[in-house]
Order: structure tokens, then sequence, then C-alpha cells
């Protein structure tokens, strides 16, 4: 297997520098992942660094994580965790903001398109969305602060893509894909709300009422 | 012979009353398919003779007191499969009825036969063959409703529960179906045309595998029906997750999760490691590697040459045009820098002999300097540390400086002072 790792050089770079890898990220690596000898071997290759292939419930996506979890490990992944909260409701609420302009059924999964100039125009077309995205877009994880719909769009894109939920297939054209990374989101919070046990369903009954009211 | 007149006046007269009322049907398209769409017609719309015609026709028909007019439910039902408004279709899968009257029939023909009526024997077969032919129809129609449903996805329908609940029915319906095929007993139906090879072919080979065919089909329809509310089901689960949670965070601002991490069993989600950024720089230890490195470095040069090249290829046409106001402009402004930097020196200087000297932005005002105040204090400030470590010691700076704000350690000079330190 020790030969096989110079093959994957690429791949573990890509991993070790803590990107999501799934099949809209890359393919060829992702196919890669899929094979049990391949993880095996890189797991080999990454314990004295204390790192190891991981992957969400549905092995849709890989990751790196923790090999034994000391202290500073512990305390990374505290830090982190708080990040990823902390970026949560933005997120969110641009999934439902997409949903709701498109008018699709399903919140955006991995492998769905955005055609950003499409959102453009249906948001300018109607003032409640443009009022969604413009809240979205000045908040400080997305930090927008142009007044033009096209403007707020593309910040809140270009954010996306930073931090692996998007990808874009060519740089001159302004469609983008979803990545794998969204549906590690999902279940992150739904593992959050079954942990925390957020009365989720209650919830929205509850909404409901006040909507009424 | 008086049967056969009988049938045949009878017929007549059913397709003049048939055409008429079609007739009727097709002048008052408009009105009609305005009352399919909004679900009543108001009388004022029509008058008072056509209202008449139209409501004995059994085309329309005023329900209890109300004023309004509603299509009958065939109509309805016409209108909505001329159209494929798959959300207003009804499939009525009436198997065991249809099985009755073709059994009715083939007694009937079976009667013909033994009194010789070659003719009521002709017109019986004609009515089995007909029969059998809605039965199969009645199938391929539904059949035909189903997949038109299935792949527009059931984009009839708004949104996603109402796509769900629609699904719900159409499963519903293949069931029903299914059910209803099951009714059709072929052993019965070999009985029934034993010895008469045309109502054997009729009743028995043609009948079956058609019938075979449509259960495959709908065997098939049903199998992607399944799927597509396994995927319907999925996106609401995921929609009502996205929005609950986004509503529940916004009412809780300050929600904190659990401290995860430092659980003994960390979940395996949470568990995202740091990133390690994987450096390396050219190793001139390995003299095998020399050459490689030799040509990456020529490679490096030989691409840094051509992107010169092409830089300054672009600005050429500009720069030559350019190129004498812009040297003396260059003039002008190298002036400019020697002219601050000798009034500079001559503060210095006049520090050194001046009895009481006077701070940098005195001298400026005494000079008469043309210099803004700020490239002032820059200059001297320059010069000072442009001293040789020797020099620098025989004068003493002092800055006045303001702190611009409590958070931070900015500080703003004010104004400097340059005194001589005689040894």
């Amino acid at each position: 297997m020790s030969l096989n790792i110079s093959v994957h050089g690429p791949l573990v770079e890509q991993l070790l520098a803590g990107q999501f890898i799934c099949a809209i990220t890359n393919e060829e690596y992702f196919a890669k992942l899929q094979h049990d000898d391949v993880r095996e071997g890189i797991d080999d290759y990454l314990k004295p660094l204390n790192r190891r292939v991981a992957s969400n419930d549905d092995n849709s996506v890989y990751f790196l994580a923790y090999r034994d979890i000391d202290d500073p490990a512990r305390e990374h992944l505290k830090q982190q965790l708080g990040v990823v909260m902390s970026s949560l409701l933005p997120l969110l609420v641009w999934l439902t903001y997409v949903q709701e302009a498109m008018g699709s059924d399903g919140i955006l999964t991995a492998g769905d398109t955005v055609k950003l100039q499409e959102l453009v125009v249906k948001t300018e077309d109607n003032p409640s969305l443009r009022q969604h995205l413009q809240s979205l877009a000045s908040d400080k994880f997305f930090g927008s602060s142009a007044d033009s719909v096209d403007a707020q769009a593309k910040q809140v894109a270009k954010r996306l893509v930073e931090h692996g939920y998007l990808v874009q297939p060519h740089n001159s054209r302004l469609y983008f894909t979803v990545t794998g990374k969204i549906d590690y989101l999902l279940e992150l919070v739904r593992f959050i709300k079954d942990e925390e046990n957020i009365p989720l369903d209650d919830y929205q009954n509850s909404q409901a009422q006040t909507e009424l009211l | 012979m008086a049967t056969y007149d009988d049938d045949k006046q009878h017929l007549s007269s059913l397709f003049e009353v048939g055409a008429e009322r079609l007739k009727l049907i097709g002048d008052n398209a408009k009105v009609l398919m305005q009352g399919y769409l909004t679900g009543g017609i108001d009388p004022a719309a029509l008058n008072e003779r056509t209202l008449r015609r139209l409501i004995n026709a059994r085309v329309l028909y005023q329900p209890d007191d109300s004023h309004e007019l509603k299509l009958r439910h065939p109509v309805t039902q016409l209108v909505a499969a001329l159209v494929t408004d798959e959300s207003r279709r009804a499939i009525h899968a009436d198997i065991a009825d249809k099985l009755v009257s073709i059994r009715g029939f083939v007694e009937g023909l079976q009667e013909a036969q033994r009194m010789g009526d070659s003719l009521r024997v002709d017109s019986q077969m004609l009515r089995i063959d007909e029969a059998v032919y809605d039965l199969t129809a009645q199938f391929e129609e539904a059949i035909y409703s189903l997949w038109h449903r299935l792949n527009s996805n059931f984009g009839f329908v708004s949104n996603l529960s109402d796509k769900i609940r629609e699904n719900e029915r159409a499963q519903q319906q293949i069931k029903r179906l299914i059910d209803g095929m099951s009714l059709i007993d072929f052993d019965e139906l070999i009985e029934l045309a034993e010895g008469n090879p045309t109502l054997r072919k009729i009743l028995v080979s043609r009948l079956q595998q058609q019938m075979s065919a449509h259960h495959g089909s709908l065997l098939e329809v049903q199998k992607r029906l399944v799927e597509l509310m396994t995927r319907f089901r999925e996106q609401q689960e995921r929609s009502l997750l996205v929005l609950n949670m986004a509503g529940f965070l916004r009412e809780h601002p300050g929600f904190m999760v659990g401290d995860y991490s430092y659980r003994t069993q960390v979940p395996a989600l949470v568990n995202c490691a740091a990133p390690i950024m994987p450096a390396a720089a050219i190793g001139l230890d390995k003299p095998e590697q020399q050459s490689d490195i030799t040509q990456l470095v020529h490679t490096l040069y030989r691409e840094l040459a051509l992107k010169q090249k092409a830089d300054t290829s672009s600005v050429s046409a500009d720069a030559l045009q350019g190129s004498v106001q812009s040297t003396a402009a260059q003039q002008a402004v190298e002036a400019r820098q020697q002219q601050l930097k000798e009034d500079a020196m001559r503060y210095f200087i006049h520090v050194c002999e001046a009895p009481e000297p006077p701070s940098a932005l005195a001298f400026l005002a005494t000079e008469a300097l043309e210099w803004p105040p700020e490239v002032w204090l820059f200059q001297v400030l320059a010069e000072y540390n442009a001293l040789p470590r020797q020099e620098q010691k025989l004068f003493a700076i002092t800055r006045d400086e303001r702190r611009i704000s409590v958070f931070n350690h900015v500080h703003i000079i004010e104004d400097l002072v340059v005194r001589f330190k005689a040894t």
C-alpha cells in the first residue's frame, strides 16, 4: 500500500487541507475513497499525524478526523463547532431563500445547480425575496454591504464557495453546483436537533399559530 | 326481421340525438370550459332556451337551491380526459360490472346460435368485441394517466404536500386496478368461448395478452410511484428540518450546543480535524536532484522573461507616445523630492546653530515652506533615521504624540523637536 500512497498524493493533500471530498468536488478522488483498501492505506499513512479518513452517515462525503482525541484536538473541535454554530442560521436561511425563490419542492442537495442569474431575476421581481436576500447578505457570515441584488447574490455565492458548500465549474459562468458538504451540514443539524431535544415538530405548530394570530 | 328494423331505427335516432347534443356542447364550448375551470356557470351567461336544452341533455344541472349551474360529472370527466387534466381525472375500474355484461352477451350469442339467428349472432359478437375493448381501454387509459402524472412529477399541483397526497391517491388507484384485474377469471372465459374460435380469440388470447402487458405496466408504475414517494418524503423532511431549525435559532439567538468535543465518545460527525498545510521547498542537499532543480530554475526564468515581454509589449505603444512627457514629469517629481530633502537638512543645520531650536512645524512656518505638515514631519523623521549611527547620537529627537483611541495603541505624531547634543 505504501507504494500506492504516492499515487494518492494530491488526494491526501486535499484531505489534509481540510477539504470535504464528494462526488461533486472531485469525482475521481471520491471514487477512490469509496474503496476500503484505499481508505485503509491513507489511514495507515496518516497515523503519525493523528488523522484518519471519516465520512458522513450515508458515505456521500469524506473528510479527515482525529484518530485519537487528545486535549488539543478537543479544544479545536470545540472551537470549530462554535464557528459552525455561528454560521448555521445564515446558511439555513439561505437554503430556504433559494427554495422559495426557485419554487422548488425540496431544499438544495448535493448535485443541484444554482443559476445565479435566474436567482437574481426572481429576487428582483419580488420585494419579499429582495428583503430576504438583503438581510441574509448583510449577515456577518456573508458580509455584503452592497445595495444591489446582483452584488449581494454574488457575494453570498462567493462565501459559499469559500466554505466549500458550492463549487463553480467555470470561473466565467455564474452557475454553481451544490456539494456534499450541504448534506453533511444537514446531518449535523439533524444530529443537534436529536441531541439537544429541540422540539422542532411542536415548534412548527406554534409558529403556525403565531402566524394565525 | 322486426327487431332488426327496430334496432336500426333506434340506432338512427340515437345517432341524431347524439350528434345534436355534441353540437350543443360544441356551440357552448367557451361557457362550458369557463364552468369547468371556475366550478360553476352563471345562468345569465346563457339564454333561457339554450339553458333548458343543456339541462335536458344532461350536460348541466342546478344543485338544490343554488343559483349557479354546474357541469355534470361525465362532462367534467370528458374535458379532463381530453386535456389530460390529471387533478380532475377519475378512473373507474368497475371491472366486475363489465365482466357481467360480457357474460350476458356471450349467453345471448349462444342463444342466437342455437336459434340460428345469424344477424343477432353477428351483432352480439360485435358487442362482445366492444365490451372487451372497453375493458382493456379502461386499463390503457388509466395507465396512460398514471404515467403522465409520474412523468410530470405531479406538476399539476403546486406544493409538496399536495404532491404527496396525489401520489397516495395514484397508488390507491393502482391497487384498485390490480384488484379489478384479478377479477378476470380466464378459466371461466375459456369455458365460455368453448367451441367458438372467434370468441376464443377475443375473450382469451387477445384479452390475456393485453392484460398481462397492462399488469406489467401497472407494477412498473407502482414501483416508480413508491420511489417518487420516498423522495417526496425525504424532501419534505429536509425542508421542515431546515425551516424549523432556522426558526428555532432565530428565536433563540444565544443557543449553544452541548460540549460534544469533551465527551468520552465524541460524535463522529463533529470529529473534523484541523487542516494541515503540507509545505515544501527545494532541497539543496541532494546532489542527484541538482539537474532537476537547475531545469526548474531555468524554466522559471524563461516564464518570467516571457511574462515581462508580454507586459512591456502591451504597454509599449502607450509608452512610446508618452515617453517624452513622462520623463519630464518624472524630472519634476525628482526635483521636488530633492528640494524637500534639502529643506530638511537645513532644519537640522538650523537646530545646531540656533540657541533656542524651534520645533519642526515652527521651522516650517517661519521659513514659509510650502510642504504639507505631514509630509514635512515624515521627511524630518526619515532624515534623522538616515543619519549614520554616530551622527544620530548627536541629536535628540522628541515626538509630540497624541493617542488616537483607547482601544488600540496607534499614536499620531503632532510635531517633532530635534536638539543638538553638544558632546
